[in-house]
């Protein structure tokens, strides 16, 4: 297939350039013609939005600064249930499962990371956070499809960039090509018994692989490895090992079906996937309630699929991000309002881990993004940048995020060198 | 330019477009151009329908298509009286909104009360928010149903094209409650009117001036009268009533009214806000290498300073506020707007804006690009803004222009764009002579191959590049969305395969019904020859009828228009 496939845009790739048709369709059909013999590139970043913007100093909890309890009265985690990392900060008390991973050194935080633009609107920094370009609103591509379209050595595989949900999102969104799969058991042709599956998805790739031109042809060559590649890995009867307890819900089941991916070895290089909930502007509670119910799922989930992977996390990193954070006061409606700066974790074999990294401006109001919010003293591009070269080893960052200059000298240091 | 005036006559005399082609391509047969019309400016044929725009020649077909007023449309007009989200004005729905806010707050203020579960189960939310969605899929269905059903098919597709170029975002605040009147009252009665006219509407539509910010775009040091009222309010205290609703209720608690004082005058705006007027100039008007530098856009800002609109309290109209205007000299590339202007200097600069040279390019240059071709070629660019610059800026003769150039009819151009979700579904819908009801069915296959509608995020609108729409995922999910059409597995869609086909038709004429109907003659031998192959041993008509035409839907020739 492979070898057809040179063939096709040896001899008939460059007569359509010659014609003046589409360079983005022979970007694409670039993409398709690597070889996909070799040793498989290992190195996994998965990527998770907590979209709503979550309260970062009630996650990573700064319990060694009085001024959190003093502005906080109703909602601050009482120093009592703090998990304590370093003194000073604390995880939240219903993210202990990842403290063994803190403990082992496999999971760091960043607090007063952000954008240096300075919305508080959701749509607006999701927006920026996904296209990596904070103020530009009419970039077309997503920052990880920019790493994907420049990073072409990767082996050849539809599975190289999956997000998990029903629609692509703007982050991998671009001329490179990634997958949206909503529920991996579901991926493929539908019909109703496994025989009926397997004779439709047949006609179709008969169909595609005898009239189809252009774009449609390389991407249903792509479709039907992938299903194909789905049957043997047989995403219904997965059990997870190490006696993985993965929470219920539609964030426990994308975590899962991650670990299925990256243990079924189909080439997974970049992974994303979406977690709700944080938007807590009315009684978001403190060590219970509202937001810890929703920092129990985020943990347990990110507990388990590291103990699913087991020796395989050694290859992984996890980045979670979040568009915002919070006030630092307390509302009239013991909830938070949107604020600047929040903090992010970093896990993984690869994490420098067991830190808090960056620089924490503290809670003074004198030091506060407009006299309220946490300030950014770590533009998340430092972070982002940091984790595709040290991890993905991407070399031209300036091309990723176009309009900004990466230096390494900025880089948090979340990974190990 | 020779072949130009070929075209254009051939446009005046109603005559066939084929001769202004002949002079670069093969010869499109009555058949095949009348195919390429509908594919292009409708969303594709009905069963029939090539050969009736064959007959009566497709450049009538494309003359009558430019003037929607005089086609009736009577069927629509039956079926658009069953959507009951255009029973109700903008007042109603922010109204409603108001409402459905108050439930969504008194639900989190109860949910600390509740312990807290491992397991959320998504709240359905109170009648007000279950409303605000059924209506949110009501209007997403109405575009679908309209796109399918109406005789006015190039007005639809227009009136996507400009829901795409003046994109706004259905589920951004309120939004949700002024879409509805954006696309019914701002796009739909000036889709083929003045691009002037449209833009001055979009540009004082409160849908966009919420969606891209303006509406807190103050002049800096601006004060609201509100915050005037708000700082003269004596501490934990209640001050007079000035007819106006105050801006929160101070309640009982007066530390907690002081905080909520103190929330509401952090959250007046401050200072101008460019969201808008960036995206006026690099999206909707000049383009992004129009010209312009950063020096324009503040200016640009600050000439729509004040453009704002009422709370939803109120209705949430236009309003301008003289107070947060900004009446000092602005200078935009090399024009000068004197100091002392209102609201009229923003109406002056879209005007100017409007039959720039770059936006004449620039909005020319996408309509060949939906039109024609992916990359469109210069020559239909050209008679696109020439027709422009005749008529200030009239979008039916532009679109005329592009229509009688000989790109327009060139063999390279004919089946080479992919179809987007919106159009692939409905095009099946079409071919199938479907009958969508008022439920969101169409729509949500649509949402689900890629293209929710009313819910594309960015400013720039759903892209109409193939690579934006063609990948693995998309393309298996288009073949099961076609077997389940066929297969008239979706509720509320009612197709009728019959009128394709007799159920009884031996396999040989069951695949030419398929192939003249649903591909107007296009099948490749290798399709035919797969189908036959599918339904040889399928002993129950029906059923072999419906795997034909899943197959040919959700097969590669009907990805392509």
């Amino acid at each position: 297939m492979t070898i057809s496939r040179r063939v096709f845009v040896k001899s008939g790739g460059l007569a359509l350039f010659s014609l003046g048709l589409d360079p983005l369709f022979l970007a694409r059909a670039a993409f398709a013609v690597r070889p996909s013999a070799g040793p498989p590139d290992r190195r996994i970043l998965v990527c998770l939005f907590q979209r709503g913007a979550v309260d970062g100093l009630n996650m990573i909890v700064p319990h060694g600064d009085p001024l959190y309890y003093r502005e906080r009265p109703r909602i601050a985690v009482p120093q009592h249930d703090v998990v304590d990392l370093d003194g000073h900060f604390g995880l939240h008390p219903r993210l202990a499962a990842l403290q063994p991973l803190w403990n082992n050194g496999s999971l760091a935080a960043i607090h007063a990371i952000g954008s240096p633009d300075s919305t508080r609107s959701h749509f607006d920094a999701q927006d920026y956070m996904e296209s990596g370009t904070p103020g530009a609103k009419a970039t077309p591509d997503g920052w990880l499809n920019r790493y994907c379209q420049h990073d072409r050595e990767h082996q050849n595989t539809p599975f190289r960039a999956v997000a998990f949900g029903p629609q692509l999102p703007r982050i991998l969104a671009g001329s490179a090509p990634s997958l949206a799969i909503d529920d991996l058991q579901a991926f493929g042709l539908r019909a109703p018994q496994p025989a009926a599956r397997d004779r439709l998805t047949r006609a179709f790739q008969e169909l595609y692989a005898g009239s189809a031109t252009g774009l449609l042809s390389t991407s249903s060559q792509e479709a039907f490895e992938a299903v194909q590649m789905l049957k043997q890995v047989n995403p219904g009867q997965y059990q997870p090992a190490n006696g993985a307890d993965y929470p219920r819900g539609r964030f426990g089941t994308a975590m899962m079906q991650i670990a299925q991916l990256i243990k079924a070895e189909v080439g997974l290089q970049v992974a994303f996937a979406d977690v709700t909930g944080w938007d807590t502007h009315v009684n978001q509670g403190s060590s219970a309630g509202q937001l810890a119910a929703r920092l129990a799922e985020f943990g347990q989930a990110l507990a388990a699929f590291a103990q699913d992977l087991g020796d395989k996390l050694r290859d992984v990193v996890v980045l979670t991000m979040s568009e915002f954070g919070r006030t630092v006061r307390e509302n009239g409606n013991s909830g938070t309002d949107h604020g600047h700066a929040t903090a992010m974790l970093v896990l993984g074999g690869p994490v420098n881990g067991g830190k808090m990294l960056g620089k924490w401006p503290g809670l003074d109001p004198a030091n506060r993004f407009e006299g309220r919010d946490v300030a950014v003293t770590t533009d998340f591009r430092d972070l982002f940048a940091e984790i595709l070269a040290r991890h993905l080893g991407a070399t031209d960052l300036a091309t990723i995020f176009p309009g900004f200059s990466p230096d390494p000298a900025r880089f948090p240091g979340a990974i190990r060198i | 330019m020779k072949i130009w005036a070929v075209a254009s006559l051939c446009g005046a005399l109603g005559a066939s477009p084929l001769m202004g082609a002949s002079a670069q391509a093969p010869l499109l047969t009555p058949r095949d151009s009348a195919l390429h019309a509908l594919n292009r400016l409708a969303y594709g044929p009905r069963p029939g329908e090539v050969d009736r725009v064959a007959a009566a020649g497709v450049m009538q077909w494309i003359d009558r298509q430019l003037s929607p007023d005089k086609i009736a449309d009577a069927a629509l007009a039956k079926r658009e009286r069953q959507f009951k989200i255009l029973e109700y004005d903008t007042g109603d729905l922010a109204a409603m909104y108001v409402d459905a806010q108050r439930e969504r707050r008194e639900r989190q203020r109860e949910a600390t009360a509740a312990p807290d579960s491992m397991t959320r189960k998504p709240d359905p939310g109170g009648p007000a928010e279950q409303r605000g969605r059924r209506f949110a899929g009501e209007l997403q269905e109405l575009a679908v149903v309209r796109a399918t059903l109406s005789e006015r098919q190039l007005y639809e597709v227009m009136v996507d094209f400009w829901i795409n170029h003046f994109n706004v975002f259905l589920a951004k605040g309120a939004d949700r409650f002024l879409t509805p009147s954006y696309i019914e009252a701002t796009i739909r009665p000036r889709a083929l009117g003045r691009f002037a006219d449209l833009l001055v509407a979009t540009a004082q539509s409160p849908a966009m001036l919420f969606y891209l910010d303006n509406w807190e775009s103050v002049a800096p040091g601006s004060t609201p009268p509100q915050a005037m009222r708000l700082r003269a309010r004596p501490l934990f205290g209640r001050a007079p009533q000035f007819g106006r609703p105050p801006l929160f209720d101070p309640g009982r608690d007066p530390m907690r009214a002081d905080s909520q004082r103190q929330r509401a005058l952090e959250r007046m705006p401050k200072g101008i806000n460019e969201n808008y007027a960036r995206e006026l100039l690099e999206l909707h008007t000049l383009g992004a290498e129009g010209g312009y530098t950063q020096q324009d856009v503040i200016d640009v800002a600050r000439i729509f300073t004040g453009w704002s609109i009422r709370r939803p309290q109120q209705g949430g109209d236009f309003e301008f506020h003289e107070w947060a205007h900004d009446y000092g000299e602005k200078v935009l590339m090399g024009v000068t707007f004197p100091a002392g202007h209102g609201r009229d200097e923003g109406v002056r600069l879209l005007k100017l804006l409007a039959n720039h040279p770059a936006t004449m390019h620039h909005v020319s240059r996408q309509l060949c690009q939906r039109f024609v071709n992916d990359d469109p070629p210069d020559g239909c660019v050209d008679d696109a803004v020439a027709a422009w610059k005749r008529t200030e800026g009239d979008i039916r003769e532009v679109l005329r222009a592009i229509f009688t150039s000989p790109e327009f009819w060139a063999a390279p151009n004919v089946r080479a764009k992919i179809k987007t979700p919106l159009e692939f579904v409905v095009s099946a819908a079409r071919a199938l002579s479907a009958d969508p009801d008022t439920t969101p069915r169409l729509a949500q296959v649509v949402a689900r191959l890629g293209e929710p509608l009313y819910l594309h995020v960015a400013p720039d609108g759903y892209p109409e590049r193939e690579e934006a729409w063609v990948n693995s995922g998309a393309l298996l999910d288009r073949m099961n969305a076609a077997v389940a059409l066929a297969a008239g597995r979706l509720p509320g869609v009612a197709v009728s395969i019959d009128s394709i086909v007799p159920a009884s038709a031996d396999p040989a004429r069951l695949i030419a019904a398929v192939d003249a109907q649903l591909l107007g003659g296009t099948m490749s031998e290798n399709t035919k020859a797969v189908i036959r192959r599918q339904i040889s041993d399928i002993s129950d008509p029906l059923q072999a009828c419906a795997l034909a035409i899943g197959l040919a839907i959700g097969g590669p020739e009907f990805q392509r228009q």
